[in-house]
């Protein structure tokens, strides 16, 4: 009889056991967000057309690069990063995506900052400029693709 | 039928184990091509400086910027690293689920 007592004790653990697991996953990173990841692809590619059309399109001389003449883009592009942001920061456990976004966010302000003191954007400073945020948006881009690995739960 | 606790974890061991060596290229490629971004933007650097198309001051200043850049490529490489994490425990976990469920299937 105790023997009897003993099995089913075993077996009902064993069986809790298994319910507990059923419905243990860990959690650490959120999961891969395809849309988020689409309006990383479409802000890189508006950074990079108003870079490069200020590097191809535009020059120093005759205040060709003065600051008024982008400040609309500027302003246009600084949205779609605070988008970024604030939907980065509304996850839970994002935290570092949101600081990515919120470092790409911070230099975007401090390099519009420049323009609008200096004026004028040199050659050297446009190519700098485009090839961080090209950088900063590659890394974000990273982050977001890299939580895919979170997923394929194993059979 | 008996529970062997050893055999469930090494089967859970070669579970993770498989997980992470299966990323592990990720990282890796991830990591390389971070260090490949960072050594064209410091010839960049160089280069504008060197052709006085930068101002020592905003050379200084972009230098002070990679600190942030090297950050957030961080950021990027804990995510990667926290996803194989993630995906490694709950295949471990799956292990265990599947043992138990098969001691239970065959005393029920």
């Amino acid at each position: 009889m105790n023997q009897l007592i003993l099995k089913t004790k075993n077996y009902t653990l064993l069986f809790l056991t298994l319910l507990a697991l059923n419905s243990c996953k860990v959690t650490f990173v959120p999961s891969y967000d395809a849309k988020i990841s689409e309006q990383i692809d479409e802000t890189t590619k508006s950074v990079d057309l108003f870079y490069l059309n200020m590097l191809e399109n535009t020059s120093e001389k005759n205040d060709g690069r003065a600051f008024d003449k982008f400040s609309e883009r500027y302003v246009e592009l600084e949205v779609e990063l605070n988008s970024l942001l604030n939907k980065n920061k509304v996850k839970p456990l994002n935290k570092s995506s949101t600081r990515i976004c919120e470092i790409t966010l911070q230099l975007w302000q401090k390099y519009k900052g420049i323009h609008k003191k200096d004026d004028k954007l040199t050659n050297g400073e446009i190519k700098y400029n485009r090839k961080i945020f090209e950088d900063l948006f590659y890394a974000m881009q990273v982050a977001e693709k890299g939580k895919k690995l979170a997923e394929n739960p194993p059979q | 039928m008996k529970l062997d606790i050893d055999e469930i974890l090494a089967d859970m061991l070669s579970a993770i184990k498989g997980t992470v060596t299966e990323n592990w290229k990720e990282v890796k490629s991830t990591a390389n091509q971070f260090l490949q971004n960072k050594k064209e933007r410091l010839e960049l650097l160089a280069e504008l400086r060197i052709n006085n198309d930068l101002t020592q001051e905003k050379f200084e200043s972009y230098l002070e910027d990679e600190k942030l850049v090297l950050e957030a490529e961080l950021h990027a490489i804990a995510i990667i690293s926290k996803a194989i994490a993630q995906k490694a425990t709950n295949a471990a976990i799956a292990v265990l689920e599947k043992a138990i469920k098969t001691i239970i299937s065959s005393v029920v």
